[in-house]
């Protein structure tokens, strides 16, 4: 008997559980179908029920053309119906890392830090300009400083604006501008974005030596910035060209927390004792919370998933209009798309390779409205490049070298230090067809590091084309012709996932090796931990990688590029002192024309080295829903700037 | 006297059982669809060579590709199945890529029956501690889902076709281990084999001569079948971006090139429907047949509902 | 009696503790197979993070020989504290207990649909044996098996919500809802968004969350299916032979009553099984499934962190799902004594 009870028990739990959830979802369905799915299906009904109870009479006369036309003008129209109108979503793919603003060095912490923490002074938007010019570059406005004087070429004074409450409650001090910049100095960890304000302040790139130990005194960190009265003042270790300290300041390693909120944290208290072990921590003292200025406070965080802004109501200036913003990390293309042509997503990330899938869908220009509710516009102007470089002494030990010997089955480790093969890599490259297939025509060609959009660009810089005929030139010319002779084989690299990198790999294999059956290049994925670690130990003869500008000064982009300690030059063991002093004395010197003549003469002196080959200058694309009014776009920018956006017709 | 020619032919039991079982598969009909379905694979992957001939016969798993760009290319004349994500070759990719999947799932199975039947008979004749050892080492493989097991080792192991192989082999013998130890504690319950070792026959004697014959054969089916299953498992690392090398003959990595091509612009949904249905209809025919007809044996060898 | 029970559950509980060690030595050793940069490269996102590697390196210990390594992190783990989550910039034990209740809450559902569908299947392809309705059911539930799983999640993503116009969503919540769940005055006391809706009697959050369950729900039933009906078919079938059965329907009892009250539940013990094995592949990660539909539960977190080498998630993530692996077949033996009181728990 208890068997059987107990097998019914079983079976009618069992069937409970299904009923529910069987019920559930056919409610769901049917509350659904209830719920009108498009907003247009609304307005008819209604329509015709009002029209409906108009007396008969006048229905049977009047009203049945009326009804039609009414209907028709509703669906064409795309309507005032805005979906979520107070929230803008952001569907994205980059992870928000840190919300501490000395701590994060990525895009997707940087958008979200920007928006809620202020710095002293911002890049200026100008309402005069299209939206894609608006955000300036190289001019500055006011935010947590009213005025700012250069007293000498090396300090520089801003005075705090007064009245200013954070999201915690705190009142803006000019002690919290001075805790401010000194905790993030004091802090610099590796790999961290620090050193932009170490650079300018104490002259060093680190606060730490080669082993790790401390290198600079905490006199040092104190002195570089100092209140006085209702000013801070910033002194400088040497001369710095001024609009590019503003450049760095402006930035979201540049945001002024609120002290007091900041120790409550757990942060460095300020105190000179203490602050070693501040320095360099494993994780973040700031990580998840913020106690900003800006127009949005943040709600939530949920790494990997999303994080909400809600708007700031007691904001130094008018509230932003939008109530709320919700950014979400969507890794899958489709889903990112379907929620933007459903109106889910106001904005999406569309990566350059699948343009081709909203062509037709979307209508170009940020004024239009479009029948779909989509709309972009591209050519927007990035302040990154993408390169390949030479490698002068690869690792003996690389796998990527075949024999290591000039024997026509690998080559030497000092196979690039010929100049000749370094141009005639960069002549055999089709840099049309890659800037065509690779970014499908949207993207600049360089000639030098400084690309367009930096101060000291020169448009009429010398570059390397697409020619066959000298690249074998060149070919014959290397090595005393042993390389024509015998030639050689060699593996190229790429990280998994990046189609750029890919083409250009590809595309430089197709044509070396039209060029002589002898020359053989294999083409190879691999994932970024390796990729890295071959580049960093040397064992890359080629290796393609990109910059991208922390500040869009030309000595951001020469230093990484050609400086001997640069990122760059350093992978490949490059080295040239006039070069580096070059560099240097463009780095510190405060006349634009000096600094104008030196950047020409470093462009030469890159062309004839022809040590790395820039190929291409990304132009970006910003999709977004037609109702999202106010976006506007800066190549400096982290991200989107919610403050001037709202959502409406 | 009978003779031994006539002796075998009628009554070894063993050829006798699988001869019904051939008749049991052949009134069958999804068996024999699925028969058809993994010889008409077996055939295309044979034929490869002729079918889609390779332009670098070093290399024939190289995928050819025509240009650079992104946007796949419909079919034409020259890519009779038209170009996938990158300008690679879907014709060249499926045919090939039939190859590639019998050679991991022959690979794999043959692997994972290795591991799994030595460690399997060795804990289940030995028992005690080298038994309970073998059994907590299985434990720890099955505390993981398979897929998120074959990604740690596939991670640990680099991007190539053995690394998937082997990432996927050390997830898949426990199973036979353990099904084997069951078999075989079963077995040695029986008589002859208690008999042999009374009179001194040596473990490897009795592993080799008694035990394994009775436990092992449904083992080898048990595990053939599981090759559908296994060429899913390599496609489904492939799209987590953990399988074989872009540009090699798969259709793991035909379907993943696709995976953001299933749906064309919103007027023409089905822009792109060669991408991922041609590659898609590969691997769910390949897996079906496998799984249609492991179903069907599943039936036939399992000796309670065998004769019924 | 009761004792004997308590004494064999925690028993059968501490065996999680030689599977747990096995798990830490050996992911701890694999990642021996990496270079120290390579490790790094989880720090690195950007070449602009690059400049200083022997720094991270040095400040997280990646080139400190093994057996310090696995002893500190050992030393943490014994203080309760799991390590830092780098992918997802959290404690390993707060990411756990994010990301659970998401991969709880299709479990919930997706589980005992496929299991009861599973059961009801089986049986009818049993009882019906080698006829149409047999074949028919096998066939479909084997092209659903059959089927690679992101393949058909993304179909059913363009079907029901790329072209009904959004019917059936991606992600957990709609924004409407998320916002009321965010905002103070929804409690969340579970983090299952369906649950939690009921138990603070918000009837269209349940809908919405239910909405946006249906197409992975579906995904995980579709692919699932054919196994568990497969399992129940077969040892319904064997079921149906024993002699009890025979003799049963001998008598005269008609078919239905002999199938519920005497194969049914004889039938039930290897499905028990499977259905254990099911729940715990579920809850431990439904990796594709998550990603497609954006719905990121613990399977989501842990491929990520293989694949970016983030150890300390890696083994915090092994810990659960060896806890969990030990649980659910404790839960499973249970069970059988439970169905088939002959069984003896020792």
């Amino acid at each position: 008997m208890s068997k059987r009870r107990g097998i019914g028990r079983v079976t009618l739990a069992l069937a409970i559980v299904l009923v529910l959830v069987i019920a559930g979802f056919s409610y769901a369905l049917f509350s659904f179908s209830q719920q009108a799915p498009s907003p247009t299906i609304v307005q008819t009904q209604t329509i015709v029920t009002t029209i409906s109870q108009i007396p008969t009479t006048i229905v049977q006369t009047v009203t049945t053309p009326q009804i039609t036309t009414m209907v028709q003008t509703v669906v064409t129209t795309p309507g005032p119906q805005v979906k979520n109108p107070n929230t803008l979503v952001i569907a994205t793919i980059g992870d928000v890392e840190s919300l501490d603003p000395a701590w994060a060095y990525d895009t997707a912490s940087a958008e979200a830090i920007f928006n809620v923490y202020e710095p002293l002074i911002f890049f200026k938007i100008d309402p005069s300009l299209p939206a894609e010019k608006r955000g300036l570059t190289g001019e500055f406005e006011p935010r947590l400083a009213t005025e700012w004087v250069w007293d000498d070429p090396r300090t520089v004074r801003f005075k705090i604006r007064e009245n200013v409450v954070f999201h915690c409650g705190d009142t803006l001090t000019p002690e919290d501008v001075e805790y401010s910049f000194e905790r993030a100095m004091v802090q610099d960890r590796d790999g961290g974005p620090v050193w932009l304000l170490l650079e300018p302040l104490l002259g060093v790139s680190s606060t730490r030596d080669d082993e790790g130990n401390i290198a600079v005194s905490f006199d040092d960190i104190d002195k570089a910035v100092e209140v006085d009265g209702q000013w801070v003042v910033f002194h400088l270790a040497h001369e710095f060209p001024p609009t590019a300290f503003l450049q760095i300041i402006a930035q979201s390693w540049g945001s002024i927390v609120s002290k007091e909120w900041a120790i409550e944290q757990g942060d460095w208290p300020g105190t000179a004792e203490t602050w070693q072990q501040y320095n360099n921590p494993e994780t973040p003292p700031l990580q998840n919370k913020m106690c900003g200025t800006g127009p949005f406070k943040l709600e939530s965080w949920e790494p990997g998933v999303q994080y909400v802004l809600v708007r700031n109501d007691n904001y130094w200036r008018p509230p932003a209009k939008l109530e709320r913003v919700i950014v979400k990390v969507v890794d899958e293309w489709t889903t990112r798309k379907f929620m933007l042509l459903s109106g889910d997503a106001d904005m999406v990330v569309v990566p350059r390779q699948f343009v081709p899938e909203l062509e037709g869908t979307a209508c170009e220009g940020l004024t239009s409205t479009c029948p779909t509710g989509i709309r972009f516009v591209k050519d927007l102007p990035s302040l990154s490049v993408d390169a390949f470089f030479f490698t002068l002494d690869i690792s003996t030990d690389s796998e990527y070298i075949g024999s290591g010997q000039l024997d026509g089955n690998g080559i030497p480790p000092n196979f690039f230090e010929d100049p000749d093969l370094r141009k005639a890599f960069a002549y055999a490259f089709d840099y049309e067809t890659y800037i065509k297939d690779a970014w499908l025509g949207e993207a600049i060609r360089p000639c030098s590091p400084i690309v367009q959009g930096l101060a000291f660009f020169d448009p009429q810089a010398k570059c390397y084309t697409f020619n066959l005929d000298l690249a074998r030139e060149h070919f014959q010319k290397a090595w005393n012709g042993q390389v024509w002779e015998k030639g050689f084989q060699l593996v190229l690299l790429y990280n998994t996932g990046n189609v750029a990198r890919q083409t250009a790999a590809e595309i430089i294999k197709k044509n070396v090796e039209s060029i002589n059956p002898k020359f053989k290049i294999e083409v190879r994925n691999v994932d970024w931990p390796v990729f890295l670690r071959s580049m960093i130990q040397r064992k890359l003869p080629i290796f393609f990688i990109g910059w991208l500008a922390d500040y869009p000064d030309p000595h951001n982009f020469y230093q990484p590029f050609f400086h001997s300690s640069g990122t760059f030059a350093q992978w490949q063991g490059y080295s040239n002192p006039q070069v580096d002093e070059l560099i240097e004395t463009a780095a510190k010197s405060t006349d634009p024309a000096e600094r104008q003549r030196i950047y020409r003469q470093l462009d030469s002196i890159y062309y004839e080295e022809a040590i790395s080959i820039p190929i291409d200058q990304p132009s970006g694309r910003h999709y977004e829903r037609d109702w999202v009014q106010g976006w506007h776009y800066n190549p400096i920018y982290p991200g989107t700037y919610f403050y001037t956006i709202w959502k409406g017709y | 006297m009978v003779m031994p020619y006539l002796s075998s032919r009628k009554f070894e039991p063993r050829l006798r059982e699988i001869r019904f079982t051939v008749k049991r598969l052949r009134s069958s009909p999804l068996s024999l669809a699925g028969i058809t379905i993994i010889a008409a694979f077996a055939i295309i992957a044979v034929l490869a060579p002729v079918l889609a001939p390779p332009a670098d016969p070093s290399r024939p798993f190289n995928i050819p590709r025509d240009g650079f760009s992104s946007e796949p290319r419909p079919p034409s004349r020259e890519h009779i199945f038209g170009t996938t994500e990158g300008q690679y070759d879907i014709y060249y990719g499926v045919i090939w890529g039939s190859r590639t999947a019998f050679v991991i799932g022959i690979v794999v199975v043959g692997a994972s029956l290795l591991l799994g039947i030595s460690a399997g008979s060795i804990s289940g004749y030995y028992g005690g501690r080298i038994d309970n050892i073998i059994m907590r080492i299985t434990d720890i493989v099955f505390a993981f889902p398979g897929l998120i097991l074959a990604v740690a080792f596939a991670v640990a192991l680099g991007r190539s076709m053995e690394s998937v192989m082997l990432a996927i082999t050390l997830v898949s013998w426990p199973t036979y281990a353990r099904i084997l130890r069951g078999d075989i504690l079963q077995v040695k319950q029986e008589t002859y084999v208690e008999a042999s070792k009374t009179l001194g026959g040596s473990d490897y004697w009795i592993i080799t001569r008694h035990i394994l014959p009775n436990a092992i054969y449904p083992l080898f089916i048990v595990a053939t079948l599981d090759i559908g299953s296994i060429v899913l498992l390599a496609a489904a690392l492939s799209f987590l971006g953990i399988g074989v090398p872009l540009g090699y003959a798969d259709w793991g990595q035909l379907i993943n090139l696709a995976r953001n091509w299933v749906v064309g612009p919103p007027h023409d949904p089905l822009k792109y429907w060669y991408t991922w249905a041609i590659p898609g209809a590969f691997i769910l025919l390949f897996v079906l047949g496998w799984n249609l007809l492991g179903d069907a044996f599943r039936d036939i060898l399992d000796p309670k509902i065998r004769r019924r | 009696m009761s004792g004997d029970l308590r004494s064999y559950i925690i028993r059968r509980l501490l065996m999680v503790i030689p599977v747990l060690f096995g798990v830490s030595i050996l992911i701890f050793s694999v990642v021996q197979l990496f270079n120290p940069i390579e490790r790094a490269a989880l720090f690195i996102r950007s070449e602009r993070e690059a400049a200083n590697v022997e720094g991270i390196i040095r400040k997280y210990g990646l080139d400190q020989p093994i057996h310090i390594q696995y002893f500190t992190w050992l030393s943490e783990v014994l203080r309760g504290n799991l390590g830092w989550s780098k992918v997802v910039s959290k404690p390993v034990l707060d990411a756990l207990v994010t990301f659970l209740p998401a991969t709880a809450e299709l479990t919930l559902y997706a589980a005992p649909i496929t299991i009861l569908l599973g059961i009801y299947l089986g049986k009818k392809a049993a009882v019906h044996k080698d006829k149409a309705i047999d074949h028919a059911t096998r066939t479909l539930a084997i092209i659903g098996w059959s089927m690679p799983t992101f393949w058909l999640a993304i179909m059913l993503l363009a079907i029901f919500y790329g072209y009904f116009g959004g019917l059936f969503p991606p992600d957990r919540l709609s924004v409407e809802a998320s916002i009321y769940v965010q905002s103070g005055k929804f409690i969340r006391y579970t983090g299952i968004n369906t649950i939690d809706a009921l138990l603070n009697g918000q009837l269209w959050i349940f809908v919405d969350a239910l909405r946006h369950l249906v197409l992975p729900t579906l995904t995980l039933v579709v692919v699932q299916v054919a196994l568990l009906m497969r399992v129940m078919r077969s040892s319904m079938l064997e079921a149906l032979g024993q002699g009890y059965v025979v003799a049963a329907r001998a008598k005269g009892l008609d078919l239905k009553t002999v199938i519920d009250k005497h194969a049914g539940r004889n039938a039930m013990i290897p499905v028990a099984t499977l259905s254990g094995l099911l729940v715990s592949g579920m809850l431990s990660g439904v990796v594709i499934t998550e990603t497609v539909f954006n719905y990121k539960g613990v399977g989501w977190w842990f491929v990520r962190a293989a694949s970016q080498l983030d150890i300390p998630s890696v083994l915090g993530f092994s810990i659960f799902a060896a806890v969990l692996f030990v649980i659910t077949n404790l839960v499973v033996d249970l069970l059988y004594a439970y169905i088939d009181p002959r069984i003896r728990l020792t």
